[in-house]
């Protein structure tokens, strides 16, 4: 899988589009200011994964890409598990950080997941004029690789190779440091590719 | 072809597909539904270890071992051409988790992987000792094959345990 420059800065660019748009709602939900990174697009190799994600504990809310693609891959909410408990303390009102996550935490952060992606999806949707739906969310707290590792091997299209498409969310206020990460389907990104060419060409 | 010797003291990553063999320390980080199967010759002080990631290769040839149907033929013939029978062969397996609830129920790729891998080891005949397999967890494992075969599996939660 080979993207050229243009095709690649265009995805970087419907992620910044996607991902203002969920740092918006972020800021909301905290009452803070959010950084956002750049967004990176990496293809990376299924044997090389976990040089991108480890053994580390962390939050993630995941959803399938549903919409005018029935089956279009993942998307997630990523969280580590400390900046988790800062994040739900914030919204919860709690100071206790050494302390086991709650079913409160747990709904919590199913609900800022819900809203991140909704918005990322939501303003993507717009510029693409393509729908990309979230499915219900699913959360997991554990290992990191281990749970990439799952969403990949139950993808449709079978690969030696996924694109992962991530956006760095930080709040410097209360030390929360999260990620939106995107991984299509092989049909789905060359759909967004074709979609985001053709804009191209319009302006 | 991964070579059989490493420097001293040096453990060997195994990613998704691959997998390695030798008397070296292995191993392979994040386990979900994957598999971490590993084949252990005690009479040669010898092993194998494979990260599995889905049951059927469905006639892909070209990462023979990220699918449990051709990582095992694989791995036995390994250690088949090192002087291993396959009667002094000993399997364990780790892995096979669900990790996400919603997601996983229609599919279930940790349980079928599981399956596949106990269907095939008993075709080829070797002897499955201990498996830590399912349930909603991550496992990182590391297997030592001059300290008898030990494996040891840990969790996210920092408890780990030997099988």
């Amino acid at each position: 899988m080979k993207l050229s420059t243009i095709q690649s800065d265009a995805i970087q660019e419907l992620g910044n589009i996607g991902a203002a748009h969920a740092a918006t709602t972020l800021s909301q939900m905290l009452g803070s200011t959010i950084e956002m990174s750049v967004p990176a697009v990496t293809v990376v190799d299924l044997s090389h994964l976990a040089d991108y994600m480890g053994e580390e504990s962390a939050a993630m809310v995941a959803f399938e890409l549903q919409g005018d693609i029935a089956h279009g891959g993942y998307i997630l909410f990523y969280i580590t598990r400390e900046s988790a408990i800062r994040m739900t303390n914030t919204m919860l009102g709690l100071t206790e950080t050494n302390r086991p996550l709650s079913e409160m935490d747990e709904s919590a952060l199913l609900e800022v997941g819900n809203i991140m992606v909704s918005a990322f999806l939501d303003a993507t949707a717009e510029l693409l004029g393509f729908v990309m739906l979230p499915s219900p969310p699913s959360l997991t707290i554990d290992m990191a690789h281990a749970a990439m590792q799952s969403l990949i091997a139950q993808m449709q299209e079978e690969t030696n190779e996924v694109l992962l498409f991530s956006t760095e969310l930080t709040c410097e206020e209360y030390k929360v440091d999260s990620d939106i990460i995107m991984m299509p389907e092989r049909s789905t990104l060359n759909k967004i590719i074709e979609l985001l060419e053709n804009l191209m060409k319009t302006d | 072809m991964p070579s059989n010797q490493l420097q001293n003291g040096q453990t060997a990553m195994i990613g998704i597909g691959e997998y390695r063999v030798g008397s070296f320390p292995m191993m392979t980080i994040g386990l979900g539904s994957c598999i971490g199967l590993i084949m252990f010759d005690p009479t040669l002080n010898l092993g194998a270890m494979v990260h599995i990631m889905l049951p059927e290769s469905s006639g892909r040839m070209d990462r023979p071992g990220k699918y449990a149907d051709t990582a095992v033929p694989l791995l036995v013939g390994e250690l088949n051409a090192l002087g291993c029978k396959n009667r002094s062969i000993i399997a364990k397996m780790i892995g096979g988790a669900s990790m996400f609830e919603y997601f996983g129920t229609n599919l279930n790729i940790g349980e079928r992987n599981a399956n596949k891998v106990r269907m095939m080891l008993k075709e080829h005949h070797i002897q499955l000792s201990a498996e830590d397999i399912g349930g909603k967890v991550g496992r990182s494992v590391t297997f030592f094959p001059v300290e008898n075969g030990k494996v040891v599996v840990k969790r996210a939660d920092g408890t780990s345990n030997n099988i």
